[in-house]
């Protein structure tokens, strides 16, 4: 049965980058999901290289798509051993945009997903993902440490 | 110090490992990262340690980078999708002449009338300007899920047409049209003929072993009839990107080929031939000139919004569907450079020149990026024209988990 709290979180987005932060957000939305009964949902985001080139555009997405469909075979063996309806979905983009986008699509009540420490020259040149999800998602948004 | 190969192999690709770092950190090209440290590197080490700084035109650097620009090429044709162009050949063929033609002719008359270069420098200047990059045309249409709506794979096609322009435009201009050139046209054709039916039995015959069979079996008609090319006074980049463009249906899809072709030229031949193109750049010439720069920018950008514009109206896409096209805007840096590094080592162009050209060439293959991200993002929440309403209708995003 859910905390009163969570009543109504029905569909649950992970942000999935393959970090420790990110697969300690995995773990936090994955209990979520299996104590509140709701479906999981899970994005990776691979993002080109800016400017795209094409021969290293191309290698970069074939790279990202085998590295992320080899970590969601284990992923969903674990759902469903916990009996969590999962989906994933590897998309390429900017990743707080296609993270937001993707929660508009499916209706999200939550948006999980790991903080990365960056230097503020990272900060600065390409800004925070969660920064931006934070701003513009229509749900609440929960940010594991 | 130079003039020890081992040492000076060891400097470039120190310089390479640098360039990949700051491309990873930066998340930027390693093309472009490459480049900027070619450059900066050439000034650095050309003022305290060398004289001759990089030492570009050692001969066996000339001939990785000359190898990994062929190779490029290559794999940049095979990326192109048969099937798509077959069922879009009339709309891509419009909008890619447009977006080939309006800033070739247009940045050569602004180089000549404008900027006063004498005419080959300035039909130079317009076949290196003339490019679009398919890459980050087709990283949008991905990222929006659009490269699966018909008006997506008509841009998408037509991007392959605007840059076989511009190669063709590189391989046929400066070319002395003697009966080398009649002999180079006809074997080429034969060559384009013959490869498609040639290769996938071959291959099924003799491939797949550790021998790298395949790899031998490209490289020798690329060199073949790259060796061809520069014998009739064309360039090599031509054939290359006809021959990927040929067996995009056979060896571009088969993906451990490209793969290992990709580790080879992403290992060793191109960080060779980007740093060697940012070596050409002469940071002096750059800021003596910046005006120079911005009027060649703006002569790219314009020339290719009034040309592609209309065309893409023809086919009565909305206009204000514009991302995509205007995205067309972008250079790639590969035909780009390879088109100046032409110019430079046949003397059609200056030092100086070549610097102008090279700098608009990465300049507008940032600047439309850098505006993207900063001022439209995120860019599912802008406000929707009546066509990208439609083309998001056509989209099928997957999501179903057995797909990933």
């Amino acid at each position: 049965m859910g905390s009163p709290v969570f009543v109504g979180i029905q569909r649950i987005l992970v942000a999935f980058d393959a970090s420790p932060h990110a697969e300690h957000a995995l773990d936090v939305a994955l209990s979520m999901a299996g104590d509140m009964k709701a479906k999981l949902f899970v994005i990776a985001v691979i993002r080109p290289p800016e400017p795209a080139e094409s021969a290293e555009f191309h290698a970069v997405l074939d790279e990202g798509r085998e590295r992320y469909e080899s970590i969601f075979v284990p992923l969903r063996e674990r759902a469903k051993q916990k009996e969590i309806e999962l989906e994933t979905d590897i998309v390429l983009g900017h990743p707080a945009e296609q993270i937001i986008h993707k929660a508009d699509t499916i209706q999200a009540s939550l948006i999980v997903m790991g903080k990365r420490s960056h230097t503020i020259l990272h900060r600065w040149m390409l800004g925070s993902n969660s920064e931006r999800v934070l701003r513009y998602a229509h749900c609440p948004v929960m940010i594991v440490h | 110090m130079l003039t020890n190969t081992w040492a000076l192999c060891a400097l470039w690709v120190g310089l390479a490992l640098a360039a990949t770092l700051l491309a990873i950190w930066f998340k930027i090209s390693t093309a472009l990262s490459e480049i900027v440290v070619g450059t900066v590197a050439q000034l650095v080490i050309g003022v305290f340690l060398a004289k001759e700084g990089l030492a570009g035109n050692t001969q066996w650097i000339t001939f990785l980078a000359g190898t990994g620009a062929i190779v490029l090429t290559f794999l940049a044709g095979a990326e192109l999708d048969p099937v798509i162009f077959k069922t879009k050949w009339k709309e891509a063929s419009i909008i890619g002449l447009a977006g080939f033609f309006g800033p070739f002719l247009g940045c050569t008359a602004i180089a000549h009338y404008i900027l006063h270069w004498a005419i080959m420098p300035s039909w130079l200047c317009g076949v290196a300007l003339s490019t679009t990059s398919v890459a980050v045309v087709y990283a949008v249409m991905l990222e929006l899920g659009f490269n699966v709506t018909e008006y997506g794979k008509a841009i998408l096609a037509a991007c392959f047409i605007n840059d076989l322009g511009t190669v063709i435009a590189l391989g046929l201009i400066f070319s002395p049209f003697t009966v080398r050139t009649l002999i180079f046209v006809v074997v080429s054709i034969v060559v384009f003929v013959v490869l498609p039916f040639l290769t996938p039995r071959f291959f099924k015959k003799y491939g797949g072993r550790v021998s790298e069979l395949e790899a031998k079996y490209i490289l020798f008609f690329l060199f073949a009839m790259g060796g061809l090319a520069v014998w009739a006074g064309s360039e090599a980049v031509l054939p290359a990107y006809m021959i990927g463009m040929v067996l995009a249906g056979t060896v571009g899809k088969d993906h451990s080929l490209i793969r290992r072709l990709r580790t080879l030229t992403f290992g060793l031949l191109t960080p060779f031939y980007f740093i060697r193109a940012g070596s050409f750049v002469s940071v002096p010439a750059l800021m003596a000139a910046p005006v120079t720069l911005l009027v060649l920018f703006l002569a790219k950008s314009l020339t290719k919004a009034a040309t592609v514009y209309p065309a893409v109206r023809i086919h009565k896409y909305d206009g204000k569907a514009g991302a995509y096209y205007t995205l067309m805007m972008s250079t790639g840096l590969t035909f780009g450079t390879i088109s100046a590094l032409f110019g430079l080592n046949h003397q059609i162009i200056t030092q100086a020149q070549y610097s102008y050209i090279v700098g608009t060439v990465i300049a507008s293959a940032v600047i439309p990026t850098v505006i993207a991200n900063s001022f439209f993002l995120p860019r599912h929440l802008l406000p929707h024209s009546q066509a990208n309403k439609k083309a998001e209708q056509e989209v099928m995003r997957p999501v179903p988990a057995e797909e990933g």
